[in-house]
């Protein structure tokens, strides 16, 4: 091992070399990245919510959609005035030519389909507004018109008449990004007093994927160069700090080329492994340089002073990385793709980053010339005992922690207690709108868009009939197909058409044959025909009128929930179209008695424009059909309060049998992967926990001193989590992944604590405690300080999720430095003193 | 022997047809003769299977009676379901004006109601399917301006484009009109962006009683994907259909007797 450390101070240039080729070779696999910002892909492909969810969204010919509101908060009539329905109408006219836009499935007002009755009673399928209102009074005419259709009335316009909407269907999800720029280009020259927002889940996710790349380019090395500013102020040389500077840049070239190279997409989470790795890969060079300038004297070698740090350094360095790896491998035992990929991946750098460590500092330090080395002396002289406020401050800790044992140890139950205090009161919730800061145009839009309107937020509600229809009927009529077959009728596309459950191509069939029937078969297949004819109509569930208005009370159950703005479902579309047909009388608006009744009300709706709408609702077989939920919050707590309603709902009135009732969209797909996430979270971070205290036991093979190195990271975790939980900060995907950094940072200055103070016991147990609280806890302290303020550039991001991350990594940093410069010593006492207690 | 003077008879009138047509309105009003105004009356029974992008079908079946008021002008229309069964009776009585808007009449069974229709937009889907219902009953002539493109050793090509572009969803067509039996045997609209987006195709026509008909076609929607197949069949002409079938009397109580199938 030892032979094998010497080598790059033997070999500089060798070393840097081969570094600089791999990176090199890594770095170019990066221009193969691929982002990925899709939240669905935060559940595996085979999740059977997620393959639900797919398959509704092919049945019911769903696509994501941008939603663009135009809001005209001045005009005494809100958006109905001529000039307001005017830019909504050249505003959709652009749109629905829009590359990657759905045009046939797009909604606005211009695009509506109306049913109305006629000056001499005829019912009316006309557009709602194919031309624009030329007067304010043409425009109050189609206000009241809309007030008659319950589809359209609190989703295109809202109710209060403020705003407008238009649904844009996208082919993809990754185009929204580009057609919500493109549609905010149109809008600014759109002329109208009203104001133009863009929102939708998609926008949201698409943009995050764009700003995340800026962030990626620009905060990252932005930290990076924070870092390295503090650390030429900690070690006032640019020739020594270079070589931290290459080893994590190398390390973040090398994983992020691997992670690409290999064919991951850079996801929400995998983006943020630059910014993880960048801290990690330098805190083991600040131990490295720390002693090296301590030790180092001009009358010896670099290179040999280089090897004997590395060789006194690498077994807490060793273990220091292999705890923060074990922390962040910890995350491959959640169920999630995006954060296992993650967590995988960080663990590779940071073991990547020890190797580079030890080989390109030492090499890097062998090249300096000893006028530069020299330069490194007067500040920093091995025996010197600086007096910077840092350095004073330190001792003091050290004094505080060893001799007032007590108030210590109290102050840190008390905080422990106020920690799990806090946990209790953390609320899990996330939604990707909320990624973004309150002030960012997305939020803003979401605001004003789910303030005016039922909700841009979609979730649905599937109802899907599943009994065996063809199964029974060809149960029942195994007899008439026998008594056929004895009459010469050749049967076999019946029964083909029977297992495929088409009864209509069955009586197409059937009505085939009588014409050209003998006598002998008439009967048995004017028998079939009816029982086609019957099975048919059974088959056909969702057309029953107790079928529909069992979906009714469903929807009337949602929105007693009180979360839910609005719900659209077939029985709105008959019900319309049935009062219409009746005269337009209030009266009418209900269910058809019959069967019959309904089936001839949808025949209607048909024939109107846009025929293809009565298929976003339920199935050409009226076997399935969906509820469409608009809610104002896209919060998961929001939507599982939805579900536990109907829940309780169902419980009380259990729904008819053969009748599966399921969600899906994509505020419900949220919640699922949420979910896992939580509970995949905390069963990985106990493994971590677990895995770490016995690493802990094996390095210092002592369990008290296992329990010791525990101690800081456990209080960390806990008063860190406690502080969300009391500042009320939602728990959501970044705050849970952080769970992971927490614990494999905080541990390593307790490693490095423990494992300098028993060293220095060993050598001098007289001058030990005071010795530790000189280079051993100024290296503790440059490195929690190095990264807390490296990360303050991330508060500035726009997207939450990096202002998180700054955020929490300061607090970590502070937390378990001071954690364990404290509690430490005031648990472990002085040598002389006896052994104290240790807290379980 | 009667087979043979229907043949003479064809052979006849496709030569009268083979002489080359230069005037794009004559062409247009040919075709609309031979598509729409075929003997002086008619029956014919379609079947209709719809299907969408994800290749889902629906089925409609109805019998289709035919009066010309007069010849290449006012039409009656009676249109009677029989399946799927759920809408089976319902009824559709359309009296086409060319001087004014249509007249139409509608009944439904399963709601015992007769209700007027507004003729307004004749561009609204035909009973779900992708046929409209200015395809069933035929566009007419001086709706557009018309232009004759190209002709070729089989079709006369014609652009058309509406002359009210507001009640319309396209921006122009282009027709394929046989140049033996007038019959448009392929129409393509284009929106404005100059894509085509629909197409109404024929894929069989067979001669009965000296009239070349349309018994095959499909309607295809070129961006959503999906199309609607039609089926003509028990086809018949002149066949003396009274003034009394195309009454509102009809809808209530369909005229059994000239529904019935030609030998049932």
């Amino acid at each position: 091992m030892n032979r094998l450390l010497a080598v790059p101070g033997r070999r500089p240039a060798l070393v840097l070399w081969v570094t600089a080729v791999v990176t090199l070779v890594a770095g170019l696999q990066l221009l193969r990245i691929h982002i990925d910002t899709d939240p669905e892909n935060m559940l595996p492909e085979s999740q059977p919510d997620r393959v639900f969810h797919d398959l509704v969204e092919e049945r019911f010919a769903l696509h994501d959609a941008i939603v663009v509101g135009l809001v005209n908060e001045d005009h005494p009539e809100g958006i109905w005035n001529a000039r307001s329905l005017g830019a909504l109408h050249r505003l959709t006219g652009s749109v629905l030519g829009m590359e990657g836009v759905i045009a046939r499935d797009l909604m606005s007002l211009a695009v509506a389909d109306n049913i109305t009755q006629g000056e001499s009673g005829e019912l009316r399928f006309e557009w709602m507004m194919r031309e624009p209102p030329a007067t304010d009074a043409e425009a109050l005419r189609i206000r009241d018109q809309v007030a008659r259709l319950p589809l359209l009335l609190d989703t295109l316009v809202s109710g209060d008449g403020r705003a407008a909407a238009i649904y844009v269907p996208i082919e993809s999800k990754d185009q929204s990004y580009r057609i919500a720029s493109e549609i905010g280009r149109l809008a600014a020259g759109l002329d109208t007093p009203d104001v133009v927002h863009i929102t939708g889940l998609p926008v949201a996710e698409d943009t995050f994927g764009v700003e995340m790349f800026v962030q990626m380019g620009v905060s990252a090395p932005l930290a990076g160069l924070m870092i390295f500013l503090l650390m030429w102020y900690f070690f006032g040389s640019w020739q020594l700090i270079v070589a931290p500077l290459l080893v994590a840049m190398a390390t973040v070239i090398i994983t992020m080329g691997l992670l690409t190279g290999l064919g991951y997409t850079v996801h929400i989470m995998s983006s943020m492994i630059p910014i993880f790795l960048m801290p990690i890969a330098v805190v083991d060079s600040v131990h490295i340089m720390s002693e090296f300038i301590d030790r180092h004297s001009p009358q010896e070698e670099p290179a040999t002073t280089m090897r004997a740090v590395v060789a006194h350094l690498f077994r807490p360095m060793l273990f220091t990385s292999l705890t923060s790896a074990v922390g962040f491998l910890s995350l491959v035992l959640t169920p999630i793709p995006p954060v296992q990929v993650f967590g995988a991946f960080v663990a590779v750098g940071i073991m990547l980053a020890l190797v580079l460590t030890v080989t390109l500092v030492p090499a890097w330090v062998a090249r300096l010339t000893p006028r530069q080395l020299a330069r490194l002396a007067p500040r920093h002289g091995a025996d010197a005992a600086p007096q910077t406020t840092l350095a004073r401050a330190l001792r003091a800790i050290g004094r505080v922690g060893f001799s007032r044992r007590a108030p210590v140890i109290a102050g840190a139950a008390a905080l422990l207690v106020a920690g799990l205090a806090g946990i209790l009161r953390i609320e899990i919730n996330d939604n990707p709108v909320r990624w973004f800061k309150a002030d960012h145009r997305i939020r803003i839009a979401d605001a004003v868009l789910n303030r005016h309107f039922a909700g841009t937020y979609d979730a649905h509600l599937v109802l899907t009939r599943t009994d065996d229809a063809s199964g029974r009927f060809a149960a029942e009529t195994a007899p008439l197909l026998g008594a056929l077959r004895a009459a010469g009728v050749a049967t076999d596309e019946f029964e083909t058409r029977i297992e495929a459950g088409d009864f209509d191509g069955l009586a197409a069939a059937i009505d085939d044959a009588l014409f050209e029937a003998e006598a002998a078969a008439i009967a048995p297949l004017e028998a079939l025909l009816a029982a086609a004819e019957a099975s048919r109509t059974a088959s056909r569930w969702f057309q029953q009128p107790e079928a529909l208005a069992w979906v009714q009370s469903l929807q009337a159950a949602l929105a007693e929930s009180g979360y839910v703005g609005k719900t659209n479902a077939l029985p709105d579309v008959v019900k319309v179209v049935n009062r219409e047909l009746r005269g337009g009388g209030a009266e009418h608006y209900r269910i058809p008695g019959s069967a019959e009744g309904v089936a001839q009300t949808l025949l209607q709706y048909q024939s109107s424009h846009r025929p293809q709408d009565l298929w976003h609702m339920v199935t050409p077989d009226l076997r399935s059909t969906t509820i469409w939920l608009q809610m104002t919050s896209g919060d998961n707590q929001d939507m599982t309060r939805v579900i536990a309603a109907l829940d309780a709902h169902l419980a009380a009135n259990p729904p008819p049998a053969d009748v599966e009732v399921r969600w899906a969209g994509k505020t419900f797909i949220n919640v699922v992967w949420q979910q896992s996430m939580v509970s995949g979270m905390l069963w990985s971070l106990l493994g971590a926990f677990a895995t770490v205290f016995v690493m802990m036991v094996l390095l210092f093979r002592s369990l008290r001193e296992g329990l010791l190195a525990m101690l800081p990271l456990t209080l960390t975790i806990i008063s860190c989590y406690g502080l969300i939980g009391w500042i009320g900060k939602d728990y959501d995907m970044p705050i849970a992944v952080l769970s992971a950094l927490t614990l494999g940072l905080s541990v390593d200055f307790a490693i490095h604590f423990i494992e300098r103070l028993r060293a220095l016991r060993a050598a001098d147990p007289a001058s030990a405690e005071r010795r530790l609280f000189e280079e051993p806890a100024r290296a503790i302290a440059r490195n929690a300080l190095v990264i807390a303020l490296g990360f303050t550039p991330l508060l500035a991001s726009p997207l939450v999720p990096y202002a998180t991350v700054g955020l929490f990594m300061a607090s970590i940093m502070l937390i378990s430095a001071l954690a364990t410069l404290l509690l430490l010593p005031a648990v472990m006492g002085r040598a002389t003193a006896a052994p104290t207690e240790v807290p379980a | 022997m009667n087979a043979r003077i229907a043949c003479l008879l064809l052979v006849a009138t496709t030569t009268a047809g083979a002489e080359t047509l230069t005037d794009a309105a004559a062409i247009v009003d040919r075709a609309n003769l031979a598509a729409y105004y075929a003997g002086a009356d008619g029956r014919s029974e379609a079947r209709m299977i719809i299907r969408d992008a994800q290749g889902r079908e629906q089925r409609r079946q109805f019998t289709v009676l035919r009066r010309n008021v007069t010849p290449g002008g006012d039409q009656d229309f009676l249109v009677v379901f029989s399946q799927p069964a759920d809408v089976r009776g319902t009824v559709y009585l359309v009296k086409k004006h060319l001087e004014r808007d249509d007249d139409r009449w509608l009944y439904l069974p399963g709601l015992d109601l007769i209700k007027r229709i507004a003729a307004g937009d004749k561009r609204t889907s035909f009973v779900g399917a992708h046929y409209f219902y200015e395809d069933v009953s035929g566009r007419r002539p001086r709706d557009d301006s018309h232009e004759l493109v190209e002709t070729t050793a089989e079709h006369y090509v014609l652009r058309h484009v509406p002359l009210d572009k507001a009640s319309v969803e396209f921006a122009s067509y282009v027709t394929w009109i046989d140049r033996n039996t007038f019959l448009p045997m392929k129409i393509e609209y284009t929106d404005e962006a100059g894509k085509a987006y629909r197409r109404v195709e024929v894929l069989a026509v067979e001669d009965f009683q000296g009239h070349p008909t349309v018994t095959r076609s499909r309607v295809s929607d070129l961006t959503g994907g999906g199309h609607t197949d039609m089926e003509l069949r028990f086809i018949g002409y002149d066949l003396g259909l009274p003034v009394e079938v195309f009454t509102e009397r009809s809808l209530r109580t369909p005229p059994r007797e000239w529904l019935r199938r030609p030998g049932d």
